[in-house]
């Protein structure tokens, strides 16, 4: 790794400054995780970077919001939503998700915050907070705004958020009368970065689908709706026929690419599978 | 432009004040205090064979800039405060759970943390926890016995 400079500001507006005000633009480091491979394999070589590690402990809190909706700090780590109650209570699926998101280790250090501004359409959250309906709250000097999560990314390895931009929280909606569930196909360990990530929100009444939201992810440049296959859903009741449907629809609305975890055909393939296991996953959502 | 800074951690119990180049990771400065037992192996945080307790928790030491360890407490497979082989050190020898012995240093530290959250962990849970630890002599079989053993060993000394 190259020499850099290292701020360590004590709050998250100072910190949000910082990232502009010494001319050149810094960048903004929490647990580091996913930040020191790149800085290993010489891809990042920073010259400042602000640590984001001294800032107000208030972000690393996880609260239930009236109605029964999740306010998650982003410096909270992976590991204190994995193992939080409330985060089980509120939504089981993230619970699920962070058990094969990585190793213990970096669980332990990796943050939310970092997890969602990295921008890797391999990190397993961004889908299934999209399918979630899940929000940011940003802070940066020009003031505050909340984006949807599923905004924040606009291509590979790129987001929305500005140089002087933090994620400060996220915000769960409720999830009442909602099923979900994220399905990673991997390649090699369970663990693994996913060749292909299903999430599947489903808002249902009796045996009927009144609501669907379906994000593929790991073979896209960003998490990406599939609005053909969720409408296959639409007053439903998913069936073996209605799931052979919904898997066509994900196969044709929508181009996958390949990477080393897998080739585009085989991804296309697996999508097509996998829609429909996720869908069936959804409907027994339960840890 | 200043690329260095003085920290001071306490190191398996012993304080200890360092200038470490702030893009060092925290094997590169156990390494400069003499300490080899947390290596850097597949030096992504794969491997789990430069696993360091950081405040009681495990860390990729090899993904974790030393100057975040500033004031902290750190603890590697060095520290043996009654100057003996632990519940969990005794089982690996018992079972057999190494080959090689590389990858060992991680797994101990690992599977005191697993049984220190769980006395009695089932295969799934061993499996589970310790999915990021590599051994390349592919003991596993022998390792999760030896989980089994230790956590055996630690209700029978409480």
């Amino acid at each position: 790794m190259t020499p850099f400079e290292l701020a360590e500001p004590r709050s998250l507006r100072e910190a949000a400054v910082l990232l502009t005000n010494g001319g050149e633009p810094a960048h903004a480091i929490a647990g580091g995780t996913a930040l020191m491979l790149m800085m290993k394999a010489g891809v990042f070589q920073p010259k400042r970077l602000v640590s984001l590690r001294a800032i107000e402990p208030q972000h690393s809190e996880i609260n239930v919001l009236p109605g029964g909706g999740l306010r998650i700090g982003a410096m909270a780590t992976l590991r204190s939503l994995e193992r939080s109650v409330l985060v089980k209570q509120a939504a089981p699926v993230i619970t699920r998700t962070l058990k094969t998101l990585s190793n213990v280790r970096v669980r332990n250090v990796a943050t939310l915050g970092g997890h969602l501004a990295h921008g890797d359409p391999h990190m397993d959250l961004p889908p299934v907070l999209t399918a979630l309906g899940a929000h940011v709250r940003t802070l940066s000097p020009a003031g505050e705004r909340t984006l949807a999560v599923g905004e924040v990314y606009t291509g590979y390895y790129e987001t929305c958020l500005a140089d002087d931009e933090l994620i400060a929280e996220l915000i769960v909606p409720p999830q009442t009368g909602w099923r979900s569930a994220y399905f990673k196909i991997t390649t090699r360990a369970a663990d693994d970065w996913p060749t292909l990530g299903i999430a599947v929100a489903l808002r249902m009444e009796a045996n009927v689908v009144r609501e669907a939201r379906l994000v593929v992810s790991a073979a896209t440049n960003t998490p990406t709706r599939l609005s053909a296959a969720a409408g296959v859903l639409l007053g439903a009741t998913p069936d073996a026929a209605i799931l052979a449907r919904c898997g066509d629809a994900a196969f044709a609305e929508v181009e996958l690419v390949g990477d080393v975890h897998g080739s585009a055909p085989y991804k296309q393939e697996l999508l097509r599978v996998y829609v429909a296991r996720a869908i069936r996953g959804a409907l027994v959502d339960r840890l | 432009m200043n690329t260095t800074r003085t920290i001071t951690f306490t190191l398996n119990g012993a304080p200890v004040t360092t200038t470490v180049g702030l893009h060092q990771h925290l094997v590169e400065v156990l390494h400069a205090q003499g300490l080899t037992g947390a290596r850097e192996a597949c030096a992504q945080g794969l491997c789990g064979c430069c696993t360091v307790l950081v405040n009681g928790i495990a860390v990729s030491g090899c993904l974790y800039l030393a100057v975040f360890a500033d004031k902290a407490d750190v603890k590697t497979i060095e520290y043996s405060p009654e100057g003996k082989l632990d519940a969990v050190q005794e089982s690996f020898i018992e079972c057999g759970a190494f080959q090689c012995g590389y990858c060992t240093p991680g797994f101990v530290l690992m599977v005191r943390q697993l049984l220190d959250e769980q006395l009695d962990p089932s295969d799934d849970d061993i499996k589970h926890y310790l999915a990021g630890n590599l051994c390349r002599c592919a003991t596993y079989p022998e390792v999760v016995k030896a989980v089994k053993l230790a956590a055996k060993k630690r209700k029978v000394a409480a």
